[in-house]
């Protein structure tokens, strides 16, 4: 199955290299998340900030989106550190869609265990409405798992997440911010875990100017 | 092949044919009361036509009958009614109904003293009948142009009239109140006559607006009054319109003197949507867990920034520019038709309109 998805994958890479230039953003951000694990019957709460960065390549109606964010989730007891990235290929069918596919993983490090890693490939889709023109838009962002696993224990697992807000441009400026809110949810396939992260970030970025 | 599939494919196609036939009858029941009513007042007619040919007279004249009972819409046209009295007028007089037939036959010649009939399909004693009776019914039928402009004393209004038999007439122009004004004929009339007013009255002046009528009398050999036809007259003095006046501009000729809210409502959907997204997705995607109130954060910004960009198209507000460009193009079109209108009043100085009404006919005394 992973093997069908890397085709499938690559074979977006490769026509994305049939296309012109390739054009780059950049971004930097940070934010609150509030991650809730259940096992069983034991629940636990921790929040804490999440930093991190993102890169988005477009190439005609190609885009690739790579992030990757760290930090540490604390409660009045215990905390984690945490680590997240995903790497995805994406295909604007419209100006306002975005077809995207690829992996995205979260890592949470606790002292004394050994790591606890969700990896999911996912299938998202990506709408945009235009709120005043090339300055403000909306954005709302639906992905559900495909296939996914936990190491620890290891089993498969599932899940699905969106996402949502606000990015402003400034007038002939490269520099633009996005306020988002989202979530996600992440659930083993002996349904006795479930981990679901809420988080609210703000962004800044940089996308040169044609 | 199994018996029992043949069985079932038997089954199946006689339940079809039973939809099918159901169907048919649910159409033709459908459509059976339409048929009726397209037949009715002509079908009636041919109907009864055949059974005069048949010499099935009782029939014949109970159908005719029925034929000219019909009113409104669906009653005969105009020369098939005459058929009808002809065929009814044949039929009472082959009954020995001698009086219901004069009486027919009267009905006929004043509905259409130019009616003659077929010398094919009636028999000789119906034709000098029906000749008779017209002879001894003397009446006059009136035809008009419906709407006309004439230029007093230069030009005249042509009335036609069309006569049952040769006999005497006298037409005269006379107020609605029925005061004569001036004879326009007053002789023999044989088959038809065309009567002129020139639109002066007897002293050579112009009427006033108002109402008329040309009233046509019909008379006897004793120089009784056996028949009156009276058209009315509408006079109207100079205001005949000899060049159309130009429309008002069309509404694809208008700029949108206020912003429209369209835009307004586009721009403010996506931030409505995603600002209900925000609310409501945590409840979709991560079923079973208590969403923090944080995200009401995000949701609101995003809507009030939607808000803002409704409210930045100013829905409803006029466009002082394309209210003036609208202004101009409606002054121009005032421009044109007050030319129009004066123009028109030019011309029309001196001019008469008249629009003539439907003919009524009038029996002071049975001949």
């Amino acid at each position: 199955m992973r093997r069908a998805l890397l085709l499938i994958f690559l074979g977006f890479a490769s026509a994305a290299q049939a296309q012109t230039r390739w054009n780059v953003s950049f971004g930097i951000g940070g934010g609150s998340e509030i991650a809730r694990s259940r096992i069983d019957t034991t629940r636990e709460r921790v929040s804490g900030l999440v930093l991190g960065g993102e890169a988005v390549a477009t190439r005609g109606k190609v885009v690739a989106r790579l992030r990757y964010g760290q930090g540490r989730v604390t409660n009045d007891t215990a905390g984690r550190d945490v680590a997240e990235g995903e790497a995805l290929l994406g295909y604007k069918a419209r100006p306002w869609l975005t077809v995207w596919f690829g992996p995205h993983a979260r890592t949470f490090v606790v002292p004394g265990q050994s790591d606890r890693r969700w990896l999911q490939w996912s299938g998202r889709v990506t709408a945009r409405g235009t709120l005043f023109p090339e300055r403000v838009e909306s954005f709302v962002e639906l992905w559900q798992g495909i296939t996914g696993s936990l190491n620890r224990p290891a089993e498969s697992a599932t899940g699905g997440g969106a996402e949502a807000g606000l990015v402003l441009r400034l007038a002939r400026r490269p520099v633009w911010g996005r306020l988002a809110y989202r979530v996600e949810q992440g659930r083993a396939s002996g349904g006795s875990r479930r981990e679901t992260v809420e988080k609210i970030t703000l962004t800044v970025g940089y996308t040169p100017l044609r | 092949m199994d018996p029992h599939r043949l069985e079932t494919d038997r089954r199946m196609t006689r339940a079809r044919s039973s939809l099918a036939l159901l169907a048919a009858l649910c159409l033709l029941g459908l459509a059976a009361p339409h048929a009726t009513q397209a037949q009715s007042a002509a079908a009636v007619l041919a109907q009864g036509a055949r059974a005069y040919e048949d010499l099935e007279l009782d029939n014949a004249a109970g159908l005719l009958r029925r034929a000219l009972a019909f009113r409104g819409a669906d009653a005969l046209a105009p020369r098939d009614a005459s058929r009808a009295l002809m065929y009814l007028a044949a039929t009472e007089l082959l009954r020995e109904h001698t009086d219901s037939a004069r009486a027919v036959a009267r009905r006929l010649v004043l509905a259409d003293p130019r009616f003659r009939p077929d010398e094919l399909v009636f028999p000789p004693q119906v034709l000098t009948f029906y000749e008779g009776v017209r002879r001894a019914t003397p009446a006059v039928l009136a035809r008009a142009p419906a709407d006309t402009a004439i230029r007093p004393g230069a030009e005249a209004l042509t009335v036609r009239l069309f006569a049952s038999t040769f006999h005497d007439v006298t037409a005269t122009l006379a107020t609605e109140a029925g005061r004569a004004l001036r004879t326009l004929y007053a002789g023999p009339i044989g088959d038809s006559l065309d009567v002129h007013w020139n639109g002066l009255d007897s002293t050579g002046a112009a009427p006033p607006n108002g109402r008329y009528s040309i009233t046509v009398t019909s008379l006897d050999r004793q120089r009784r009054v056996v028949r009156i036809l009276r058209l009315p007259l509408e006079v109207t003095q100079g205001r005949v319109d000899t060049l159309s006046h130009p429309p008002p501009p069309a509404d694809s000729l208008l700029l949108p003197e206020r912003q429209p809210m369209g835009p307004g409502l586009r721009a403010l959907a996506p931030g409505a949507l995603a600002g209900v997204a925000i609310v409501v997705l945590p409840s979709v995607v991560a079923n079973g867990e208590d969403a923090s109130a944080a995200r009401f954060v995000v949701g609101g910004s995003v809507t009030i920034a939607g808000i803002a960009a409704f409210l930045s198209h100013h829905p409803g507000k006029a466009i002082p520019a394309n209210v003036a460009k609208n202004r101009a193009v409606r002054d121009a079109w005032r421009r044109e038709d007050a030319l129009v209108a004066s123009r028109n009043a030019e011309r029309a100085r001196g001019m008469i309109g008249i629009r003539a009404g439907a003919p009524v006919l009038l029996t002071p005394e049975a001949p």
